[in-house]
Parts: structure tokens; C-alpha cells; sequence
């Protein structure tokens, strides 16, 4: 039976689309960090954070995606940022048309650094190329310290590990030293941050560190790593 | 979790390149997807069933996929070696690769295909 060539990965579709976000963000010279945990990590706490203590230094802006709902949308937008929300309606991870459009309602030429919450879910986001610079994981200390060598594709993806809820960790069993050792094993150039949203110890390190990427203009690219998908050999 | 996505990209893709050639009946889509790319093949098998019944170009053709292994080169021992659980460590020096040769792979390869009459290969 006669064979045709078709040779395109399966989500070229979507590396496309990531390409032209990405594209459109280097030319408003706006930064962007994917950010990504499991449900309840502190994702949109950190991001409150952040944005609180960044004021006046970054203009940032959130993309917030989320599978319901509009909380976490409020929350951002009460701390000061520009924010949109995305409701996936029960997909597991977003995707970069969903980015795309979310750049429409976004005012690029008066941000300096863009976050993309993505949903709470530690299987698949990685695998999705958004157009970010870079991928930022956060774990906490009351979600069990095996978490990358469960989840490795996740760290592998990512250039940045938050170690969040630190404040917990004298009555929790959580060994941090652990969690660090397996998230380096998949990815020995992670760059590892452990701090608390609520103390706010490790704060000032996440945020200096913040102002450092987004002034340079060429660091690391996000879509080096092959641990997105069709990443290698493609 | 999200394979019905997958599956859908494959059927747009492979319907792209069914009108573009002219083709109207595929018997066979090939894939090739690394080990280490997060795929469930059984539940992608499942959902391209599901979605190729509803196309007319597609009806009853079959998938076939490729497992590739997660393969990283170590530059010291200019050698290949076996990923295991995302630790690309050569077993042999201990050094960290960054080169991975395969295992993260999802392409379409290509398509098999034949006029209405005609029998699908039993492979
Ligand atoms: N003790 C403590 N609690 C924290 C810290 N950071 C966040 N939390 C709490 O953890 C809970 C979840 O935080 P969120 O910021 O909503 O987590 P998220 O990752 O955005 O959650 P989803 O968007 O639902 O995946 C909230 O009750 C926060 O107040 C921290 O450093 N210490
Ligand atoms: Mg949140
Ligand atoms: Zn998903
Ligand atoms: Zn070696």
C-alpha cells in the first residue's frame, strides 16, 4: 500500500503559536516566566508577592489560568497587576493559542515582566510550550518531598525550583535537602529558591533575582530543553 | 489526560495532508513517540479510534506507534546510554549529559494509504 511522508510533530500547532507569543513579547521587550506546581503550591501567593514587592521597580502582569473560576484573578489584580483570566473549562494544562488570545487584553508596552500562572497540576503543563522565557516550578513543604522523582518530567522542563511554605517546615515531614538532591539529579542546572509567602523569609532573594532576569535580555530560552514535547530528535 | 487533544492534532494534521495530496482514503497512520514524552499510548490508541470513525478520509484506520527509548550521549565515553527516570548520568563516568538523543520524540511519520476497495494491511 502506497505511504506518504507527513514528518511534523503532533504539536507543531501549538510550537507555532508559542513562537509568535514569543515573538511579540521580545518585541515589547516583555520577560515571561511559566509558572507551575500542584494544586495549592502557592502559586498565585507567591505571584501577590511578588508583584507587592516588585512595585515601582517591574511592572508585571499576570496571565491566570485556571480550570474554574476567577479567585485567583482577584487576588492578583487586588496586589496591583495587570491581569486576564483563563478558564480552560477542565482541560489539565494550558496551551499557547489560550496565551495568544490572552495577549490581546494585555497592554505589552507598559509591562516589563509577564506571569503565566498555569493550572495546578504537576503531569503535563510542562510539556506545552507557551512562549515563555522561562519555567519556574513550585513546590511546598506539606505536599511530601518525593515530588520530583515522581514527577520528573516537570523539573526536568524547568530552569527555576521555588521551594515554597518553608514557615511549616518544623511540623512537617519534609526534608528539603532531599527534595533539592532528587530535583537536581533529573536537572543539575535547576536554579533553587526556598523561601515563605507567609514569613516572607526568601523573599527578598526570589525578588532580587526577579529584577535580574528581567533586565537581561538574553538569558537561557525556555524551548532549549527537550523535555517539552517533541522537544529532541524533531 | 489530555491524549484526546493529541489524537485530534494528528487527525487535523493527517487530513491536511490527505487533501493536500489528493489521498481519500487512509488505511494507516505511523507514529513515533519517545518513551519519556508523557504519552499514554493506550489511551491515544483509544481516542484516535474514537476520532477516525468520525472522519470520512479516516474511518477504520489503524495507528501504529513507535516507542523510542530515552537515549542520552555521554561526551567523555563518546557513548550512548540508557536514561533511567529522567537522570541523564552516564553509568559508567558519572558525568551529566545535556545532549538527549531520543525518548521525548511525538511525530507523525506518515500515512498509508489506498483507494475506496481497497483492503488495509494486516501488519
Ligand atoms: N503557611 C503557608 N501557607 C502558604 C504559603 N504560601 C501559600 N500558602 C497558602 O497555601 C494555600 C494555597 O495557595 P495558593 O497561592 O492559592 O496556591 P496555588 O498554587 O495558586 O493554587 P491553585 O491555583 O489552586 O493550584 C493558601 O491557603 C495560601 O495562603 C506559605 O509560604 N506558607
Ligand atoms: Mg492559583
Ligand atoms: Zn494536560
Ligand atoms: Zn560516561
Amino acid at each position: 500500500m502506497p505511504r506518504v511522508t507527513i514528518a511534523r510533530n503532533i504539536l507543531a500547532a501549538n510550537e507555532e503559536i508559542a513562537a509568535d507569543v514569543r515573538r511579540r513579547l521580545a518585541a515589547a521587550g516583555v520577560r515571561c516566566i511559566n509558572l507551575m506546581s500542584g494544586p495549592g503550591a502557592g502559586k498565585t501567593t507567591l505571584l501577590e508577592r511578588s508583584v507587592a514587592r516588585l512595585r515601582g521597580q517591574l511592572a508585571v502582569g499576570v496571565i491566570e489560568g485556571d480550570i474554574e473560576t476567577s479567585l485567583d484573578a482577584e487576588r492578583i489584580e487586588a496586589a496591583g497587576a495587570q491581569v486576564v483570566q483563563i478558564n480552560t473549562r477542565g482541560a489539565c494544562h494550558l496551551e499557547a493559542h489560550m496565551v495568544r488570545d490572552a495577549l490581546e487584553t494585555l497592554n505589552l508596552q507598559r509591562l516589563d515582566l509577564l506571569f503565566i500562572e498555569n493550572i495546578g497540576n504537576l503531569v503535563c503543563p510542562a510539556a506545552w510550550d507557551l512562549g515563555e522565557d522561562l519555567r519556574a516550578v513550585v513546590v511546598s513543604t506539606t505536599e511530601g518531598d518525593e515530588k520530583p522523582a515522581k514527577y520528573p518530567q516537570i523539573f526536568a522542563a524547568a530552569q527555576v525550583l521555588v521551594l515554597n511554605k518553608m514557615d511549616l517546615l518544623p511540623y512537617v515531614d519534609y526534608d528539603p535537602e532531599r527534595v533539592c538532591t532528587q530535583a537536581l539529579a533529573v536537572n543539575p542546572g535547576l536554579q533553587i529558591f526556598a523561601l515563605s509567602c507567609r514569613s516572607g523569609e526568601g523573599l527578598d532573594a526570589w525578588c532580587d533575582w526577579l529584577l535580574a532576569f528581567t533586565s537581561k535580555r538574553s538569558v537561557t530560552t525556555a524551548r532549549e530543553t527537550p523535555y517539552i514535547m517533541g522537544g529532541a530528535g524533531s | 489526560m489530555h491524549e484526546l487533544s493529541l489524537a485530534q492534532s494528528i487527525i487535523e494534521a493527517v487530513e491536511a495532508r490527505a487533501e493536500e495530496c489528493g489521498v481519500e482514503r487512509v488505511r494507516a497512520v505511523h507514529l513515533r513517540v519517545g518513551e519519556a514524552s508523557g504519552v499514554l499510548v493506550d489511551a491515544l490508541q483509544f481516542a484516535f479510534e474514537m476520532l477516525a470513525s468520525l472522519s470520512p478520509t479516516l474511518t477504520g484506520a489503524r495507528l501504529t506507534i513507535e516507542i523510542t527509548p530515552h537515549r542520552a550521549w555521554c561526551e567523555p565515553c563518546a557513548r550512548t546510554f540508557t536514561v533511567m527516570d529522567f537522570v541523564a548520568r552516564c553509568p559508567t563516568c558519572g558525568t551529566w549529559s545535556t545532549r538527549i538523543l531520543s525518548g521525548t520524540e511525538l511525530q507523525i511519520l506518515d500515512m498509508e494509504v489506498g483507494a475506496d476497495g481497497e483492503q488495509g494491511s494486516q501488519e
